[in-house]
């Protein structure tokens, strides 16, 4: 595939990556100072390796 | 966030600095077992490494082991394009989408290669239609499994016509059910083309 001369390059350091379930440098909150009355859904914690 | 630095093993190309991802087109070849399960999206030239479902794809140089990709004076890299007519002439592209590129970055004029991508969007292309109408062609019904694990969506004219040439599937599956498989299977959304 023919993409042409190259014209620049960008170095890219995304926030967050655009990876489902990837979220770097997410820090984890804070515990919260009441139980809640019912407990929130869980997500499987997913580590993709790369 | 942009700013402008010197890069000294690309002499001639500016430098910029991006805290935002690229969006750009891409092909891919589309590989699985005979009933549709693992689902495996592969670059269609060549055997470069396929890209693995919640991975992120890294590039690597098979060429020059000794730079890694993209580097400016080579072909290496995680390509991208700018629009999807450029990927018309790519052979045998049995899924077309939305790509994220990151990482270092090269501009080309009709399109990327990069260090890191993961496709954003996703959807099944009959790669005959794709190649006379483009994107906007009717969706393929139906999915062919061929030895060596390829899967090729193809519309019904199509595989009357790609039979007579001898490419005959061993089995086929529906395009549909295929088509949702691969964007739970990756996490993406469905190309609205």
């Amino acid at each position: 595939m023919d993409i042409g001369q190259p014209k620049r390059i960008i170095e890219i350091v995304p926030a967050t990556l655009p990876v489902p379930g990837e979220i770097p440098g997410q820090v984890e909150p804070a515990a919260p100072e009441h139980e809640p009355s019912a407990p929130a859904p869980s997500e499987p914690a997913e580590q993709p390796a790369g | 966030m942009k700013g402008r630095t010197s890069l000294s093993a690309a002499p001639g190309l500016d430098v910029d600095v991006a805290t935002e991802p690229l969006i750009a087109w891409r092909a891919w070849a589309l590989t699985g077992g005979r009933e549709g399960t693992d689902l495996m999206l592969r670059p269609v030239a060549g055997r470069a490494r396929p890209w693995r479902p919640r991975e992120i794809a890294e590039a690597a140089c098979k060429s020059a082991r000794f730079h890694g990709g993209p580097h400016p004076g080579c072909t290496c890299g995680l390509h991208g394009t700018h629009g999807f007519e450029v990927l018309r002439k790519t052979r045998c592209p049995a899924v077309l989408g939305r790509v994220a590129l990151w990482g270092r970055v090269i501009e080309h004029e009709y399109g990327y290669r990069a260090q890191f991508a993961y496709p954003q969007r996703l959807r099944l292309i009959c790669q005959f239609c794709f190649w006379m109408r483009g994107p906007r062609a009717d969706r393929p019904e139906l999915v062919g499994w061929f030895p060596k694990d390829e899967l090729v969506p193809i519309c019904g004219e199509h595989l009357t016509l790609a039979a007579r040439y001898g490419m005959e599937p061993r089995n086929l599956l529906d395009a549909a059910e295929v088509d949702g498989r691969l964007r739970d299977t990756y996490v993406v959304d469905a190309l609205a083309v």
